[in-house]
């Protein structure tokens, strides 16, 4: 195949310096491996970087440390890599042993237990570690990548490698933040029922609206009297502002008039832990207290608060979401015995008391669980609940059902402080001391990571486009300094907080920041086509992104020749879920991307692109020609793989400001096809997700085009087998066979297939002389009848009498009468024609054609009958000159018949 | 030859020989024609006579017709069936005409035996033109057409007669393949089957024949190669005929006779013979001189315990127990192929690979069918069970009130009743059809003969003596024959009878459909079963196309309903 070595980079960053460490790994597939080499390349700050190669044989044994350009602080690099060479060789040996079928979290044990010992062994020098991460950098998407950008990664391959914003990751920031300074501030508050983020001054409180995300958003402010604020949260309505101002007060806003009124309770007997909002008919506030729950609608008449209900319960600490609706009390001495309430709109449930497990360290030492460690996390609708347990190092699992709470297994964790985030249903574990970010699909029931623990990535964009390559150069050469100064940018900083569900403040900077998914590096880790396809299906926010994704990668499955097994499974997942969402959804999606296309140069004089239907069929088409022009690169690109991968997603990193209006997805999806000619970065930012309008705005309005990445067969066709067909030569059978596989997913999730489909099987059959299964997908209706397939067929059957005539049969199965006499009489069976002309009645064909039929054949009877029919059965025959002409013909035929038979 | 007399008797009034009329031209060589003879023991005299006079014919007749030269001739006791198999090597079968019942047949059926045993012959061992070009003494070609001829006739063998297609077969067709009506759901799997046999070969160009039972399921080889592929495997391969002596509904074999011994009878006959065709005597070097494999040796296929099916009637691997694996040669490429047979259950999977592409031979062909074995056992299973499921049993395409049969010439598909439904058929019923069929015959072939490339449509209907339906329609390349024996008086009753017929046929076998309705039809039916007269009226009185047959008839003809559409 020659294809390139795949490697794996280990990465290691510290304060000082950063190391990265490149196990090569000769491509398994030789049949003599003979050498696995570890490289390590370590810098010092913008100094020279010093090099060691790490040889090692591959029967295992060690041949030491070749080159090394000497440097002090390489020294404690050598000491740790010789202490830890057993670890690293054990790593290095499972990746390489692996290679050809990488998968996602391979080798994570081995990967654990090096960077256990690093660490440890490091820590003997007194360095304290920052970054630390892993990259299994494989993938037919992250190559293609490499290859588009490969003209102008080269050039920077040693630094960019380098840069913070250059390396791998899956989940990323994306830079500028949500800035939320305020003079005076007195602290942040995260309102997540309307998501809001609010800062309380002295005697005003700014709010920022969080969704959808725009980090230029300014402000609202309302003023508030001076107090002490322990809470704070708009009403669901935002007509009322609700501060907590001790354990006993909570004081409330009428935000229009200015009115205010206090609840308080009785402070000696109990205290008010907090309170939020519902959109529970039964009340509006629920004020969670010590001793219980308390249920108040609010009355606008009197201003004031009504009791309606109220719950008695020792309450030790409580968490809500909002999202979920539910409110989890603990109680107990270690705090994990737990009662649930959930508020939805259909009234109060709730829920069986449960217990949370907590393992013990010592005998008589118990843990006490604090609200830090549980989290609420809706995921695909599913309600969960995780729970830390800093003794097993371990975060369980709770699901919750109307009548149970069911424990669903543990993931692992390898930090004490854990951050939990849910971007578009995907888990993220956030492992904040080992500044890693583990991500989970909690759909599937397995409970393994979709990859490898990686960083997360601060992404910077420049502020234009056309100087975005040089700015971004200046900005990898500066970083080291930058990142390293500007603490406001800290990754993973002790003053992080993980708001619900995807949000991040940074309360030391002030900075907001939305964590986002990199699709596209996700997919391009892992070498499992159904799986990875699987998962972009399930995608909800990013849903163009995902679709494209899902379209190229197919798309590419079958450019790569994949085995037809693994391709079918692959197809069968994209038409299970297309039928899944096809059945659930209106036609709406469906009839925006069939109306007429317009052509790509019109899309960005489209004004409205979320109302129109013809701006989201353009944007499907342009779309196809970006992934055709991704194809094509990816083929091309597989040979010519280098150093210079990690450099994709710094590219990446150029892309244009993320500040724009809708617009600009089409213009960047456009932009690709110009770069597949030129490689250009112009177009960079087609690949930056963060982009697409439903990205914000998935979660509020949920109409839009494009409300799913589901594949429909069309799109099939037009992105997948159609460029598929294009690019591939020689024999077609694999395709047929792919195809074969399509038609029996559809078949089997009743997916009705376009036409344009068979026709393209049939071409291809007919391409490989194959005229026998041509008659075996026509008789057995594996290709169903249509116009266009009949069409194909009689094309096809100019070679082939019997595919024509199968064409024909088609034609009348299907009824269409007119082209099936047209047919008959251009083929000389008029007589047969004009049988079939009398039962169907069918008399749009011209009668002239069927005279000049039987002219042609000489016969002077034919042509006599075919005179009579007409005469006979079409009223006005007699007059039409064809009439006349003929009648004349007939005459003179008869008579020199007459005269020589004389 | 003393035992010529007792083995004729055996066999009575059946004559087949092979002659090369290249050879033996001069005189006291006559004999060097012969290329095969049954009964073998007849004495060489009458063995001559009878190619002698079939000789004389084939050349007084190329005076007329130097192209097609004669195809029957009829004469008082015997007819003779002539097929031209090679350039200038005919094959004839002389059938006697005697007093007996049965002993009626449709010369076109008996050409089609002629025709398929040649077909078969080719496929296994080249053409016989090959044959003697590669041996002039015509050792080599006699030493393989003897035990071919004789094996495939054993299969006509019911107890102590060959009965070769009669009247009574005449809801039949040879020579062509029976194919399972799948549904799409079915149909889809099966292809998925297809296209990963086919990977299996890798780059190897490989072709693939699915079977269900007796039932042609997929085919991705040529048509003429389909049918002999799909005959030998019917004949030999599938479970019915490994389990040779049970039961069978299949046209191809009688079934009810043990093969055992009918094999032996004409063993009995063969003893003579093997003086003369046998490789024992014309062989210049003895015994041993030719290695003849004979494909339709019976009871030689086995399943082996990986599911493929084994022989030895290829020999084994030098220096090795391991039977070698059959060869064929396509008729459409002339490529040499070996066969492999899988069986699960009721699916017969028969796969070609090109000997000319698998380098390592023996080794080459195990690798891929360890392939197949791989990864297409699963869908195999999938594919059984799905068709089993979806099998109606042998009288499947059984139509109650019809017996017909459906012939696809442009596909060489044909389905027709179930032969135990035809056999409840009154016998002048059956007469009627042949009559008929031979009528049609005659016509395709004086349309062939015209070199019309026109595809005729033609309708015939007539009342037999037991007032039966005897119904004909061809339409462009399709045939239907029809008896209906409950029908009403009417024409008009059997003309909506076979409308209906051709509608329910259509979701029975979809891509064939009948909608012939002459603009006038006028039907003169006759009430005697061996005179006919069709009068095909179209447009009224300007077309009129009448065909006579034996002798007018006047008296007996009767004008049936006039039938005007619309």
């Amino acid at each position: 195949m020659g294809q390139p070595n795949r490697y794996n980079s280990l990465c290691m960053f510290t304060n000082h310096f950063r190391l990265i460490i490149h196990v090569y790994a000769l491509n398994s597939n030789l049949a003599t491996p003979s050498h696995r080499y570890m490289k390590i390349l370590a810098t010092e700050k913008d100094r020279a970087s010093s090099l060691c190669t790490y040889t090692e044989a591959s029967d295992g044994h060690s041949t030491g440390i070749v080159d090394m350009k000497e440097r002090k602080t390489t020294s404690t690099i050598n000491r740790i890599l010789i202490n830890c060479a057993a670890q690293a060789k054990e790593y290095g040996g499972c990746v390489a042993a692996k290679v050809p079928e990488v998968e996602r979290d391979m080798c994570l044990k081995e990967f654990l237990a090096l960077k256990s010992c690093m660490q440890n062994v490091w820590k003997l020098y007194l360095i304290k570690w920052n970054f630390l991460y892993l990259e299994i950098a494989v993938g037919s998407m992250q190559r293609r990548r490499l290859k588009e950008m490969s003209g102008k990664a080269s050039s920077s391959q040693s630094t960019v490698g380098l840069n913070g914003s250059g390396a791998l990751s899956h989940v990323y920031i994306k830079y500028p933040p949500l800035k939320c300074c305020i003079p005076g501030s007195r602290g942040l508050f995260y309102d997540d029922g309307n998501k809001l983020l609010l800062s309380p001054t002295l005697d005003q409180v700014f709010s920022w609206k969080t969704a959808p995300f725009a980090p230029n958003v300014t402000p609202t402010c309302d003023s508030i009297s001076e107090g002490p604020i322990l809470s704070i949260r708009y009403s669901l309505d935002g007509k009322m502002i609700a501060i907590q101002r001790s354990t006993s007060e909570i004081q409330f806003w009428h935000r229009e008039s200015g009115e205010t009124f206090t609840q308080s309770c009785r402070s000696e007997s109990e205290s008010i832990l907090g309170f939020f909002w519902t959109d529970s008919p039964l009340c509006d506030i629920v004020i969670i207290k010590t001793s219980g729950l308390d249920l108040l609608s609010y009355k606008s008449e009197s201003k004031s608060l009504q009791l309606v209900d109220t719950r008695r319960l020792n309450v030790s600490w409580y968490i809500y979401t909002h999202e979920s609706r539910l409110v989890l009390l603990a109680s107990g001495m270690q705090c994990k015995t737990f009662n649930g309430f959930q508020l939805s709109s259909a009234g109060i449930i709730r829920l069986p008391k449960f217990e949370m497990a907590m393992a013990k360290s010592e005998a008589n030492n118990k843990p006490v669980l604090a609200a830090e460690d549980v989290f609420i996390v809706t995921v695909y609708g599913r309600i969960y609940c995780l729970q830390v347990d800093r003794v097993a190092m371990l975060l369980h699992l709770y699901r919750f059902y109307r009548d149970a709470v069911v424990q669903q297994g543990a993931l692992p964790i390898y930090s004490n402080k854990v951050g939990i985030s849910v971007v578009d249903n995907v888990l993220l574990v956030h492992q904040v001391d080992a500044k890693v970010v583990i991500l989970y699909d909690l759909f599937a029931d397995s409970r393994a990571p979709i990859s490898a623990p990686l960083p997360l990535l601060l992404r910077r964009f420049p502020r234009s486009n056309s100087s975005g390559f040089r700015a971004h150069r200046e900005d990898s050469e500066s970083s080291e300094a930058h990142v390293v100064n500007d603490n406001e940018i800290n990754i993973y900083g002790d003053e992080w907080t993980f708001l619900v569900p995807d949000l991040i403040c940074d309360v030391a900077t002030q900075f907001l920041w939305k964590i986002h998914l990199d699709l596209e590096a996700i997919s391009a880790s892992s070498s499992d086509v159904p799986s990875v396809l699987e998962f972009l299906q399930r995608r909800k926010l990013d849903v163009s992104k995902a679709k494209q994704l899902s379209l190229s990668i197919a798309c590419t499955a079958i450019l790569e020749h994949r085995p037809v097994s693994m391709v079918a499974r692959a197809i069968d997942v994209l038409v299970t879920s297309y039928s899944h969402s096809h059945s659930i959804k209106t036609g709406n999606h469906l009839k925006g991307t069939k109306s007429e296309k317009i052509s790509p140069s019109a899309v960005p004089h489209a004004t409205d692109p979320r109302s129109s239907a013809d701006v989201s069929a353009s944007r499907v088409e342009a779309l196809g020609k970006s992934i055709r022009h991704e194809s094509t690169a990816g083929v091309r690109g597989l040979p010519n793989k280098t150093l210079t991968f990690s450099t994709s997603d710094s590219e990446e990193s150029t892309s244009p400001d993320s500040v724009r209006a809708n617009l600009n997805d089409l213009h960047s999806v456009d932009g690709k096809g110009d770069r597949g000619k030129s490689a250009e970065p112009s177009g960079v930012d087609q690949l930056e997700p963060g982009n697409n309008p439903l990205n914000a705005s998935a979660s509020e309005l949920q109409e839009s085009q494009l409300t799913s990445p589901a594949v429909s067969p069309d799109e099939m066709y037009t992105f997948v087998f159609s460029p598929a067909e294009e690019e591939m030569v020689g024999d077609p059978s694999y395709l047929v066979a792919i195809m074969v596989e399509f038609l029996r997913s559809a078949n089997l999730e009743k997916v009705k297939v376009h036409p344009n489909l068979y026709v393209l099987t049939l071409q291809l059959l007919a391409r490989g002389e194959r005229y026998a299964e041509i008659g075996l997908f026509a008789l057995n209706k594996i290709l169903e009848p249509s116009k266009e397939v009949a069409m194909q067929l009689l094309e096809s059957g100019r070679q082939n009498s019997q595919t024509r005539k199968l064409g024909l049969d088609m034609l009348r199965q299907l009824s269409l009468h007119h082209d099936y006499v047209l047919l008959l009489v251009q083929e000389g069976y008029y007589l047969e024609a004009l049988r079939y002309v009398r039962k169907h009645k069918v008399y749009t064909v011209r009668p002239s054609l069927f005279l000049e039929a039987a002219f042609a054949s000489n016969d002077w009877q034919h042509l006599a009958a075919v005179l009579r029919f007409f005469t006979d059965f079409l009223p006005g025959f007699r007059n039409t000159s064809d009439h006349t002409t003929y009648y004349r013909i007939l005459n003179e035929m008869n008579s020199s018949i007459a005269a020589s038979s004389f | 030859m003393g035992l010529s007399s007792t083995a004729t008797t055996i066999v009575e009034g059946i004559q087949f020989c092979v002659f090369d009329l290249r050879r033996g031209q001069h005189e006291g060589q006559e004999l060097d024609k012969i290329l095969f003879f049954f009964p073998a023991d007849l004495p060489f005299s009458t063995q001559l006579s009878v190619i002698g006079l079939s000789e004389g014919l084939i050349t007084f007749t190329r005076i007329f017709s130097p192209d097609a030269a004669c195809e029957v001739i009829e004469a008082e006791r015997h007819c003779h069936v002539f097929y031209e198999a090679e350039p200038d090597i005919w094959m004839v079968m002389i059938v006697e005409k005697n007093k007996e019942p049965e002993a009626i047949w449709r010369t076109d059926a008996l050409r089609k035996v002629l025709k398929e045993v040649h077909f078969l012959f080719v496929m296994f061992h080249g053409s016989m033109r090959v044959l003697l070009d590669k041996e002039p003494g015509g050792g080599l070609a006699r030493s393989h057409l003897y035990p071919f001829i004789m094996d495939y006739l054993s299969d006509f063998l019911v107890g102590k007669k060959l009965m070769l297609p009669s009247f009574r077969d005449c809801l039949k067709e040879r020579g062509t393949v029976q194919m399972l009506t799948v549904g799409r759901e079915a149909a889809i799997e099966v292809q998925s089957l297809v296209r990963v046999i086919e990977s299996c070969a890798g780059i190897i160009p490989c072709y693939s024949l699915i079977l269900f039972q007796d039932l042609l399921v997929s085919t991705t080889l040529s048509p003429d190669d389909t049918v002999n592929l799909f005959t030998y495997a019917v004949l030999r391969l599938t479970p019915n005929a490994l389990s040779s002596g049970a039961s069978s509904w299949s046209y191809l074999r009688k079934g009810t006779a043990s093969h055992v011994a009918t094999a032996s009878i004409l063993a009995q006959s063969g003893t003579v013979a093997e003086q003369f065709y046998g490789p024992g005597e014309t062989s210049p070097v003895g015994d041993n001189g030719y290695h003849v494999i004979r494909p339709l040796h019976h009871d030689k296929w086995s399943r082996g315990r990986d599911g493929f099916l084994v022989t030895d009637i290829w020999g084994v691997e030098p220096g090795t127990w391991i039977p070698a694996t059959p060869t064929v040669l396509l008729h459409q490429t002339g490529e040499k192929m070996y066969l492999c047979a899988h069986q699960h259950k009721s699916l017969t999977m028969i796969f070609l690979l090109p000997v000319s592409s698998i380098l390592n031979g023996e080794q080459g062909v195990s690798t891929v069918k360890q392939q197949v074995v791989e990864n297409a056992a699963l869908k195999m299973l999938k594919v059984e069970e799905k068709l089993s499921k979806g099998w109606g049993g042998e009288n499947a395409y059984h139509v109650s009130g019809y017996r017909y049969l459906l012939v696809d010439g442009d596909r060489n598909i044909s389905r027709a009743s179930p032969p135990g439904k035809v056999a409840t058929l009154y016998k002048e019923s059956l007469l009627s059809l042949n009559k008929l069929r031979e009528e049609v015959d005659l016509d395709k072939s004086r349309a062939r003969g015209d070199n019309d490339e026109h595809e005729k449509e033609l309708e015939v209907s007539i009342r037999a003596k037991n007032n039966a339906w005897v119904i004909v329609r061809i339409t462009r390349g399709k045939e239907l024959y029809l008896v209906l024996e409950k029908a009403n008086e009417t024409l008009l009753y059997a003309s909506d009878a076979v409308e209906k017929f051709s509608n329910s046929l259509v979701s029975a076998w979809e891509a064939t459909s009948f909608d012939v309705t002459l603009i006038v039809k006028i039907f003169l039916v006759v009430s005697g079963y061996d005179q006919f007269v069709v009068v095909d009226l179209i447009m009224g009185d300007l077309i009129d196309d009448i065909k006579r047959c034996s002798g007018g008839g006047d008296d007996n003809i009767a004008l049936g309903k006039l039938k005007t559409a619309h």
